[in-house]
């Protein structure tokens, strides 16, 4: 029980000494607005993180994701822009779109038994070509009908997109560890052999923690509109090597068989406190790149110390 | 919806067709004209190349035209690639946007040497580099520094001297991105406001959305955001509606894509500057057949840039 909360520790203390640092470097860091700013950066992370987290834990990674919140978006602008669907219904077929996407890659991988890495590559061109061609390159203005999703509620600085991401971190930890499948993802995960032979089912669980993934990176998609209150073919470029370094700075094993979602969401918070931060900083766009590789790396490092 | 994407698709096939047909060679003497462009996926590249192949179908007897352009608008070694394959096809001219204003200028040395005609459009390539390579390539297109400092002058009027400003420029290689930023900084100091920081948006509109959120709250008076492109400015307006500030801090964008309109008409975005998207590979191939016709001497070229306000 010491050796779990001891991890929290080490996360919180890496966040806890960010915000100080950042606080002492500039006094408008501790205010509400940096707050909004920080919170408004997380549910599309946190989701993509969250299904991000149970891909890795089975031995698979999904590098499609960041095209998929393009693809996904793009979908999402053509829906309400052009056929004027309604939000309820653009976010379902965004969610279902996306965990057509994501299993797909799962199938292929698993089925054909290559490498989730080279499918969700292929995976990573098609959908950006995909998000292209159905916007046919051009950014979609939504407007207000998708608006308050991000918004805060009642002018606060929450949006319901923050507390949808919330719940749905907690659901992938209560999934992960308290469900059968939860057990096979990570029994896969330390040694697929084994879990085989003693009769834990090998291809479903992981083909579905593929489609999970796309599902929630659907989601985050429609947050990322409604953020913007448009769609861009162009978004999420490079999302999903931030969302695998939240995963692996909260201390999911990119071999498998061992993480966190819980802990994948407090390196999503840290990651969103770092670009905060760095902006207010002023630092410098080289900088920024300089400063979060290496707080990716220290962390990594930190939590391999606590381990030995 | 469904006709535009279908458009697409048959326009795809049918470039497929024709770039591998065996009629390549040229039948008649018309001459060539290849415009290699950055990446086509890019709205504003998009709208170029439509507007250069309407032009084209309008004087199909004058001239034909190849369209090529890169994945990735940082991929120079594939750009350096189609200007290699366009000199192997035999074209008369090259009209190019170069991705990077310095890295292209051997291979457009190598193609000029072959006999081909350069024509620089959009991204003006460095004059130093050009004058060492002893490469000359008329450079027609706006002039991106005057064109945001226009745009700056219209906010301007809406502030007052002393009050804070932001700008959100590009990716800061690229020197489109470095000359609006100027402009904008022309404009802000000439009038007395004072700047207090310039960020790069990376031309991306959620990049802008964090970094404009981050300025809002680390800088509360700030009244007013420059941003060098579009979707950056798109992308601020979501942040400063989510702080709360609309109508409080001003916008102004660069481009005029059509998704900014609404943007405008809602008073959310102030002004923005228009360089005829449309046109400006168009001012390059008629440059580029002109020299050709006539046997002139190729000449800069200044294209228009207008400020839209609502």
């Amino acid at each position: 029980m010491l050796r779990r909360h001891s991890e929290y520790l080490i996360l919180l203390a890496v966040l806890t000494t960010m915000v100080l640092l950042f606080g002492l470097l500039r006094d408008s860091f501790f205010s509400a607005a940096t707050l909004g700013s920080v919170a408004n950066r997380i549910p599309a992370l946190a989701l993509v993180a969250t299904g991000m987290t149970l891909v890795m834990i089975t031995g698979g990674i999904d590098l499609s994701v960041g095209s998929l919140v393009g693809f996904c978006g793009a979908a999402v602008g053509v829906a309400m822009a052009d056929w004027h669907w309604g939000l309820a219904l653009a976010l379902v077929g965004s969610m279902l779109l996306g965990g057509l996407v994501g299993s797909t890659t799962g199938a292929v991988s698993v089925k054909l038994g290559l490498p989730s890495f080279i499918v969700s590559l292929g995976m990573l061109e098609i959908a950006r070509g995909l998000a292209f061609l159905s916007t046919n390159s051009q950014t979609k203005y939504i407007g207000t009908s998708i608006e308050a999703l991000g918004a805060p509620i009642g002018g606060w600085v929450l949006s319901p997109a923050f507390f949808i991401s919330v719940v749905v971190v907690i659901a992938g930890q209560i999934l992960l560890s308290h469900t059968a499948l939860g057990r096979h993802w990570i029994a896969i995960g330390a040694n697929r052999e084994a879990a085989l032979i003693s009769g834990v089912p090998v291809d479903r669980p992981r083909i579905l923690a593929h489609g999970l993934l796309g599902a929630l990176t659907g989601l985050a998609a429609v947050f990322n509109c409604s953020r913007l209150g448009s769609a861009d073919p162009n978004a999420g470029v490079g999302f999903e090597l931030s969302a695998i370094a939240a995963v692996v700075v909260g201390g999911t094993s990119l071999m498998g068989g061992r993480g966190s979602v819980v802990k994948s969401f407090f390196g999503v918070l840290i990651i969103a406190t770092l670009e905060a931060g760095l902006v207010q900083i002023g630092a410098s766009e080289p900088m920024k790149r300089v400063i979060t590789g290496a707080v990716i790396i220290a962390a990594v490092l930190a939590d391999t110390w606590r381990r030995k | 919806m469904m006709t535009p994407t279908r458009l697409l698709f048959a326009t795809a096939l049918l470039s497929l067709f024709v770039g591998c047909g065996k009629s390549d060679k040229p039948a008649t003497d018309k001459p060539r004209v290849a415009l290699v462009m950055k990446s086509l996926a890019n709205e504003f590249f998009q709208t170029m190349a439509e507007g250069a192949k309407k032009h084209q179908a309008q004087h199909a007897a004058e001239y034909e035209l190849v369209v090529n352009g890169i994945k990735n608008e940082t991929d120079l070694a594939e750009q350096v690639g189609l200007v290699e394959q366009m000199v192997a096809q035999g074209v008369q001219a090259i009209v190019i946007a170069p991705a990077d204003s310095k890295a292209l200028i051997p291979a457009l040395k190598r193609a000029q040497a072959a006999g081909v005609l350069i024509i620089n459009i959009d991204n003006k390539l460095d004059p130093d580099t050009l004058s060492q390579a002893g490469l000359t390539a008329p450079f027609v297109g706006p002039d991106n520094r005057a064109g945001a400092k226009a745009v700056g002058e219209v906010l301007a009027k809406q502030l007052k001297a002393g009050d804070e400003v932001a700008i959100l420029e590009g990716v800061t290689t690229a020197f489109n991105s470095q000359q609006r930023r100027a402009g904008f900084e022309d404009a802000m100091n000439a009038a007395g406001m004072k700047i207090v920081t310039v960020q790069s948006g990376q031309w991306e509109m959620e990049k802008a959305n964090g970094v404009a959120a981050g300025i809002l709250a680390a800088n509360p008076n700030v009244k007013a955001l420059l941003c060098a492109n579009d979707n950056m400015a798109i992308g601020a307006a979501a942040a400063v509606q989510a702080a709360g500030k609309t109508g409080q801090v001003k916008i102004v964008g660069f481009d005029n894509i059509a998704a900014l309109k609404p943007l405008i008409a809602e008073g959310r975005v102030l002004a923005t500057a228009d360089q005829h998207g449309d046109l400006l590979a168009v001012f390059g191939i008629e440059a580029a057949l002109k020299v050709l016709k006539d046997k002139a001497t190729p000449a800069d070229q200044q294209t228009p840039v207008d400020v839209v306000v609502e």
